[in-house]
């Protein structure tokens, strides 16, 4: 079968809110409607294993519920580590990873980053990488251990000519 | 090909076209049996035909029907006898839809009705054949929990109350045989340590057990399914094992039985003549064999060296078929078959064989030093001193060579080479031959070919080769060895054994009949008649030189012939080959361990070569058992005809054949029903790997008094009674990636009956039913979920589970869920797991559409004209549909389709003409 046809005539399980509307036109977004609760997800995630403030099915419930703004300033749809074990298994095949993404991107445009996500981001624009403050004397050791290379060769200078070109020179923030 | 079918649905609605007034139903589950019952209570004749053995569909499997708990059977079988009695029902089981041609009110339908080598007539179902038969496998009744044998009835109540015997057809070994012999028959009875009778199903086609369990080249093991796997199995010693096991034991003497009149002759007592006699022996016919020379046994006793055939064996052979009353006349030599039809014999069969050796072609070859292999294995046999030089060179590559080569090894010789113009690929010997060989010091020289032979002073000194190579494959199939120019080469020698092939002596017996150029006798290739009347010839003087097992098949076929010919019968009706091979496919070879074949135990190199002792030691018991062991078994039943000794009734037929039924009806129900989905799609809960997650089929075998366990409740992984069960629902239903967007509509009420049944086994198991919704839209479904819940106490928790894991090495399963109630993601222990799969279209309901030239609904279904006003008429006028055939069904609406179904088919019927 066709699944585009599929997905036209799908039935909507669920109340609609114009936050699962606005979400449904994000790119990714499209499937939220098709949501019927069952609990699959909150099931087979892995973050949710092992934290319990993270339920995904709770999170596509408040979105379709039209908590705009709790689901915006949550942290929450950015603890998704987009593993897709959900949607795999999802027997309505909604694209979970996909909504959070679409949820993430709205937050980012309105101004709701959590520290944690800016910080990294903020240290990726500087340094090109994420772990430059992390790479200490201790990991240098075991790389020589395990006969590796100690010096990773970064070039600052190859950095700034990127961040010139693509991001700054771009004038893209 | 590609045919244009008319569309069959423009046919009259006011009755002109009703041609005929019979109905046919196409599945005999519940739903199809009960329109059958309709229609012909009605009046009208019918025809159901089911694909199983039973008709009874997957209902009488079921052990309770929800939601009144009454007990499957016990409300499927009055009906199963109704229909199995009714005077206007015609059953057609084990058959299938071959073809449907015609359009409302004259349908034509061909029906492929299995062979079921059971007389349905005669069988009344007394299970006495099914203790006897020797083949298990599992029950796919029971889910394939449990064993059924080769020779059985699906279940207790089956209707046609007869037997079925699963056949796929002639197995390879079987039919690579020239002698026929039932390889996976005596085989078969090996893995039961049943020798004697093993012994007796090779006997049947065959008398050299012991010998050709030595000296047979096996075309069956180049075809053995098994090699499809890993090894071929090692058939040859297996029967061989047979013969040994025979000899070390108490021999059963042979009882002579013959109580015929006509007289027949056999000239010469190699192994086709032998078998021909033993033949025509068990027919009871007196023969005589007549041979040239002082002893018995042909090429087996003149050719064959003693470490490899040790005479006591075949004397001992050979003496078995004299007891049957077979008259041995020996140092005779037959000038002329006339002679013989004078002294009152009234039929001859000529089995002289091939004795002339070729010559090479080459000057000198009559010098001394030259030997003919023939002479050379003949001398040796006979116990001849031979001297032999140092140097010793074979010409040839066939199972002559070798054994000259090692004859020659065992005379002293120190340098053995063979020469062989081809390569070790088209080697003709036997393999393991070839090896033995090797080992024992002779060498190989392939892809050389002799040019001269270096004569000095009337000795021979040398011979000059060249070096070959291949080009082109030739007639015989084989690449042609084409000479490398310059490549010659000279090697010294004292004796040059030729083993190029033999001949038919041209001034035989045999030139009495009509005779190649030759001089080979001209036989029909089946009935081996010449063209003399009553005059048979067979073996090598027919065939030119081959081997032993193509003689024995041969005397087999020409006592077949006599025996005809005698009784003034047809000879050639029936002969030819026609009977289904088991394909490689066929044979499932899933799971199966790979295991490598027994090693033959042979002597040491060292001491073997000093003397004529035999080689190849034999199995021993255990190694034959567990050789027999891994034999797949591929055409399901082994033919062993046990069945045929045990039954009273003479209803066991193993020739029978397929046939197709014709049948004329006016209008045609579907009631082809389902089948479940496939549940090991789901990774995550490990059905088929994680030993207590079973599915819902399984689970309904386990707790049903007629099932496998006898209906105790308990874990197949270690017979322990589970303390807590889960039951999963919607697996396989309403998944929009699996493509079963639908929902199965039985499952919810199956897994509340299911869970309920567990607590009416014992209250103190824990059961929970983990659900996304319940859908309990029926008659009385409600109450029974409520009463689950309430009064069983069966746990429900909304929330589907992620997957199940084996924590424990005791097998305890834990399962992942988020409670959506209560908002809690949870991690339960079961100690099983059960599983509702989804319902989806059965196989071949595609192919039927194809043949109705009816589109199928996108999943898969028949689709209805209307769902609403017309819900069981397809969109081909007089062709209607119930049960599962156009979506999922539980029982009740399944009979009810079934009486509408039967009703619109009558509709039509009514308006043919009286």
């Amino acid at each position: 079968m066709s699944k585009l046809d599929k997905t036209n005539e799908h039935e909507e399980h669920t109340p609609s809110s114009s936050f699962s509307r606005e979400i449904e036109k994000e790119p990714g977004g499209a499937d939220i409607q098709h949501c019927i609760q069952c609990g699959m997800c909150t099931a087979s995630c892995m973050v949710a294993s092992v934290t319990e403030k993270y339920r995904p099915r709770k999170l596509i419930q408040k979105i379709l519920l039209g908590m705009r703004e709790e689901v915006l300033t949550s942290e929450l749809p950015w603890l998704c580590m987009t593993c897709r074990q959900c949607e795999e298994r999802c027997q309505e095949d909604v694209s979970l990873a996909e909504i959070f993404h679409a949820v993430r991107n709205i937050a980012a445009r309105e101004g709701y980053i959590p520290v944690g996500v800016q910080k990294v981001v903020d240290t990726v624009m500087e340094d090109g990488w994420m772990l430059k403050d992390g790479y200490s004397d201790f990991i240098e050791d075991d790389r020589d251990d395990l006969g590796l290379h100690t010096d990773l060769g970064w070039n600052n200078e190859f950095v700034k000519k990127i961040k010139k070109r693509f991001i700054d020179g771009g004038n893209k923030k | 090909m590609t045919t244009e079918r008319e569309p069959k649905s423009k046919a009259s609605r006011d009755g002109t076209g009703i041609k005929s007034k019979e109905a046919l139903v196409i599945g005999g589950g519940v739903a199809g049996m009960t329109a059958a019952l309709d229609i012909a209570n009605q009046g009208f004749k019918v025809t159901l035909v089911e694909k199983a053995p039973s008709i009874g569909g997957v209902m009488a499997a079921i052990d309770k029907t929800f939601p009144t708990l009454d007990c499957s059977a016990c409300i499927l079988t009055p009906k199963l006898s109704e229909v199995a009695h009714h005077p206007n029902i015609d059953l057609l089981t084990y058959s299938e839809i071959k073809s449907i041609t015609g359009e409302t009110g004259d349908f034509r339908v061909k029906v492929h009705k299995k062979a079921r080598y059971i007389d349905e007539d005669n069988c009344n179902g007394c299970n006495d054949c099914v203790p006897v038969c020797p083949v298990e496998l599992p029950n796919e009744f029971d889910e394939n929990l449990g064993f059924r044998k080769a020779i059985y009835a699906p279940f207790p109540q089956a209707t046609p109350h007869i037997m079925t015997v699963e056949k796929k057809g002639e197995p390879a070994c079987r039919a690579t045989c020239p002698a026929e012999v039932n390889a996976q028959g005596f085989i078969t009875m090996m893995r039961h340590g049943k020798y004697d009778e093993g012994l007796e199903i090779f006997r049947r086609s065959n008398p050299f057990a012991g010998v050709l369990g030595r000296v047979c080249v096996s075309f069956c093991e180049g075809e053995c399914e098994r090699g499809m796997l890993d090894e071929s199995l090692s058939i040859r010693n297996l029967h061989r094992f047979l013969a040994d096991y025979e000899r070390m034991n108490e021999v059963a003497p042979v009882v002579a039985k013959i109580d015929k009149k006509d007289r027949v002759a056999v000239i010469g007592a190699g192994p086709g003549g032998i078998s021909c006699a033993y033949q025509l022996a068990h027919l009871g016919y007196p023969v005589t064999i007549f041979e040239e020379r002082e002893e018995p046994g042909g090429m087996l006793r003149y050719a064959i060296p003693e470490y490899r055939l040790p005479r006591e064996v075949l004397d001992e052979e050979i003496q078995r078929v004299l007891d049957m009353g077979v008259k041995l006349v020996t140092k005779t030599k037959i000038t002329s078959i006339k002679s013989l039809q004078e002294k009152g014999f009234k039929a001859v069969f000529v089995a002289t064989g091939t004795w002339q050796s070729n010559k090479l072609g080459l000057k000198g070859e009559d010098s001394e030093g030259v030997i003919h292999a023939i002479d050379f294995l003949e001398s040796t046999c006979r116990g001849k001193e031979i001297t032999i030089g140092k140097r010793v060179a074979v010409i040839g590559g066939g199972d002559a060579a070798i054994d000259s080569a090692r004859v020659a090894i065992r005379l002293g010789a120190k340098d053995v080479t063979m020469i062989y113009r081809r390569s070790h690929v088209e080697i003709p010997a036997i393999p393991s031959e070839v090896q033995d060989a090797m080992k024992e010091g002779v060498k190989l020289m392939l892809l050389t070919s002799p040019m001269e032979l270096i004569v000095n002073k009337g000795k021979l000194s040398g011979v000059r080769c060249i070096k070959m190579r291949l080009g082109e494959p030739d007639t015989s199939g084989r690449r042609r060895p084409v000479p490398i120019t310059n490549s010659e080469f000279t090697m010294a020698v004292d004796n040059l054994i030729i083993a190029v092939g033999q001949s038919a002596d041209q001034k035989g017996v045999q030139t009495d009949v009509e005779c190649s150029k030759w001089g080979n006798a001209v036989a029909d290739p089946i009935t081996l008649a010449t063209k003399t009347p009553g005059v048979f010839a067979g073996g090598d003087i027919v065939l030119g030189p081959n081997t032993v097992v193509k003689a024995v098949g041969h005397g087999n076929q020409a006592a077949i012939s006599i025996d005809r010919f005698l009784r003034g019968v047809d000879m050639m009706e029936g002969r030819a080959k026609h009977r289904h091979r088991v394909q490689s496919y066929e044979v499932d070879k899933e799971g199966v361990p790979l295991d490598a074949r027994a090693a033959m135990p042979k002597q040491g190199v060292d001491s073997r070569v000093r003397d004529f002792d035999e080689v190849e030691l034999g199995f021993n018991e255990a190694m034959a058992e567990e050789e027999a062991e891994r034999c797949l078994g591929c055409a399901v039943c082994c033919e062993c005809e046990r069945c045929v000794t045990a039954c009273q009734r003479d209803a066991i037929d193993h020739n029978m054949k397929d046939e197709v039924i014709d049948l004329h009806v006016g209008a045609l129900v579907l009631a082809t029903g389902y089948k479940l989905f496939d549940i090991s799609e789901y990774t995550q809960f490990g059905y088929g790997k994680i030993p207590n997650v079973i599915s819902a089929m399984e689970f309904e075998r386990l707790i049903n008094a007629a099932g496998p366990t006898q209906g105790h409740l308990l874990r197949l992984s270690d017979g322990r009674k589970p303390k807590s069960i889960g039951f999963i629902n919607c697996v396989g239903a309403r998944d929009v990636q699996k493509g079963v967007p639908y929902c199965s509509r039985v499952c919810c009420m199956f897994s509340i009956k299911n869970s309920v049944m567990c607590k009416q086994h014992d209250a103190d198991i824990d059961v929970t039913v983990y659900y996304a919704d319940i859908r309990a839209f029926g008659k009385g479904f409600e109450e029974f979920y409520e009463n689950a819940h309430t009064r069983f106490g069966v746990n429900f928790v909304r929330g589907r589970v992620g997957g199940v894991s084996q924590v424990k090495d005791n097998g305890t399963l834990r399962i992942q869920v988020e409670n959506t109630e209560t908002v809690k993601l949870m991690e339960i222990e079961h100690d099983l797991i059960v599983i509702n799969p989804g319902i989806i279209p059965p196989d071949g309901l595609d192919d039927l559409a194809v043949e109705l030239s009816m589109d199928l609904s996108e999943e898969g279904y028949v689709d209805v004209r209307d769902t609403i006003l017309t819900p069981v008429d397809t969109p081909i006028d007089g062709v209607f549909v119930c049960g599962c055939a156009d979506g999922p069904k539980d029982i009740p609406d399944s009979v009810s389709a079934g009486s509408a179904a039967a009703m619109r088919a009558t509709i039509v019927l009514s308006k043919g003409d009286e």
